[in-house]
């Protein structure tokens, strides 16, 4: 993914821009090898450190970086 | 009926390779190749709008429900087996050292992190020293590793007290001689390793060397200065010649007189003296700052851009600046090893010093007095470094001392955890089987479980660290943080 507009600074942004599209790519398929009805409306990975939300779309791809609270 | 194949025909023929050739092949740091962002991206900005505005909704949604959430508290992942134990991997030695009795002065791991490099000599003579010692590495991948025959041996014609490999170029390895010397090996090369030297010129240290450094240069990508540290008080900064020679590119030089004071600090008898430093820490964060600990006890606070010049007496090619900038509260004794923090990102860098009064402080850069003053045992601190890992963790080398009124001389590495215990070591390892102080370790930055201590018995134990030394918790940024600003006025 080319990345548009960006809170971070730019490798990072890169980086997660390239690998986020694959991902959601991934996790679109899945979704929908199980149900071809059915389609990724969002996703969320919780790490050790924070949790990444992408919201997918057809031209456009959100990503949200959050540190939540414990 | 009966029936038959046709007579198969075979033929045999042998295949050998008749030549071969050994090469060596390594991988090169890779350059970061940082791709920029295609400027002009056509951006249709009313799609886009219209797509902030659909996902907007359903984004703050998911935000909110998860600041509030406790849906995950204390769930953790075990990705890799859970190490419990710290066990001693290697214990590695070069026999003709023993027998001279020489003692481990230093140790550093190569660029790799799969070479360990120890400099042999001696820290507890006061006198002029002419004898020969050695710089011994080990490869700690290779099969056959044979902890009692290192795969390199350099003969150095005098002590070696530190030693640095370079932090890109896996083969170049720099070391500081007792008569103030500096000489850069290749380890690449079999004929004669020396590759550089200072010699004994006009702009060399008269005093031994006890901590060299490689720089990165700013001008220059992938060539590095070197930085050496003596305790006739001056910091030398080294460039690379073409015929072999160190040149001094710029340098500094603490006196006494100009180190700032405190008003919160007592006077001391400052004298016109040369003030000898024995270890310097650069800040991660700013390339500018540095730390250096002396013999005095204390700690100062440098900066490389400092302009004034020093009040040195004898003559040098490359005037000397005047680098203190702030001077911390002392230790009971000389201070033999700094530390910076790897990890604390804001103005406030924390950093570690430790002496022979036993103690560990832990500074900040904003103020003299220590935010903490650690009594980690009776006995002297030879080394401390944070870990590169963990931001709360540091190990501690020990060694001689008097416990009881006898003097001991048993040595360990202390691995501190502010994470269990804010007072006292999580864990203290045992070096040596009989009784010898430990004058050196260092983390390994690319295998991170492993921690190389040198000690005065002329062994090196490469130690495995457990898991819970070595995998950062989900909060120790902000523990650290919290740590760095409790105690803060």
């Amino acid at each position: 993914g080319i990345p548009i507009r960006t809170t971070l600074d730019n490798s990072t942004t890169v980086q997660y821009a390239g690998l986020l599209h694959q991902l959601t790519m991934k996790a679109r398929s899945t979704v929908r090898d199980v149900d071809p009805q059915n389609d990724l409306t969002f996703l969320r990975i919780r790490s050790k450190k924070h949790e990444i939300m992408v919201a997918p779309d057809k031209e456009y791809l959100l990503i949200v970086i959050q540190n939540p609270c414990e | 009926k009966s029936c038959q194949t046709v007579k198969i025909s075979t033929v045999e023929t042998a295949a050998q390779s008749h030549t071969s050739r050994d090469a060596g092949v390594q991988t090169d740091q890779s350059k970061d190749a940082v791709q920029d962002f295609q400027p002009e991206v056509q951006v249709d900005y009313a799609s886009l709008l219209a797509f902030l505005q659909r996902v907007e909704d359903a984004v703050i949604k998911e935000l909110n429900k998860n600041w509030k959430s406790r849906a995950f508290d204390g769930f953790e992942v075990n990705w890799t087996d859970q190490n419990e134990t710290v066990l001693c991997l290697h214990t590695l030695s070069y026999p003709e050292a023993q027998d001279q009795n020489l003692q481990v002065t230093s140790v550093s791991w190569n660029a790799t992190g799969s070479v360990v490099a120890c400099s042999y000599g001696r820290l507890d003579d006061g006198d002029w020293s002419t004898e020969k010692s050695y710089v011994c590495t080990w490869n700690l991948d290779r099969r056959g590793l044979n902890p009692q025959r290192p795969d390199l041996v350099v003969d150095v014609p005098s002590s070696v007290m530190c030693v640095a490999f370079h932090p890109s170029q896996p083969s170049l390895i720099a070391g500081g001689l007792f008569s103030g010397e500096l000489v850069v090996w290749d380890t690449g090369r079999t004929e004669d390793p020396v590759i550089w030297r200072t010699g004994m010129t006009d702009d060399t240290h008269t005093d031994p060397v006890y901590q060299v450094n490689w720089l990165p240069d700013a001008k220059r990508r992938n060539h590095s200065r070197l930085l050496s540290v003596s305790t006739d008080g001056k910091i030398l900064v080294w460039k690379e010649e073409r015929d072999g020679r160190l040149a001094l590119a710029e340098g500094f030089a603490i006196v006494a007189q100009q180190i700032p004071r405190s008003a919160q600090l007592k006077k001391f008898a400052w004298g016109e003296a040369a003030v000898g430093a024995t270890s310097l820490s650069f800040s991660h964060f700013d390339p500018r700052v540095f730390v250096v600990g002396v013999e005095g006890g204390y700690s100062l606070k440098c900066s490389t851009a400092a302009e004034t010049l020093a009040l040195h007496r004898t003559g040098s090619s490359v005037p000397l600046r005047a680098p203190a900038e702030l001077a911390f509260s002392p230790h009971g004794g000389p201070v033999y090893s700094v530390s910076c923090s790897p990890f604390h990102r804001q103005v406030l860098n924390l950093f570690l010093s430790c002496g022979t009064d036993g103690q560990v402080h832990v500074h900040s850069m904003l103020q003299p007095q220590p935010l903490l003053s650690l009594q980690l045992s009776k006995k002297y601190l030879f080394c401390v470094r944070w870990s590169p890992v963990r931001p709360l963790v540091f190990a501690a080398a020990s060694g001689e001392g008097n416990c009881n009124k006898r003097l001991c001389l048993i040595g360990d590495v202390h691995l501190f955890d502010f994470e269990k215990s804010s007072r006292k070591p999580a864990l203290s390892l045992k070096q040596a089987a009989g009784e010898r102080p430990v004058y050196c370790l260092e983390f390994n930055t690319k295998q991170t479980r492993l921690l190389a201590a040198g000690d005065a018995a002329g062994t090196v134990r490469v130690w495995q660290l457990s898991s819970d030394f070595t995998e950062q918790g989900p909060r120790e940024m902000n523990r650290l943080e919290q740590l760095a600003s409790e105690i803060t006025d």
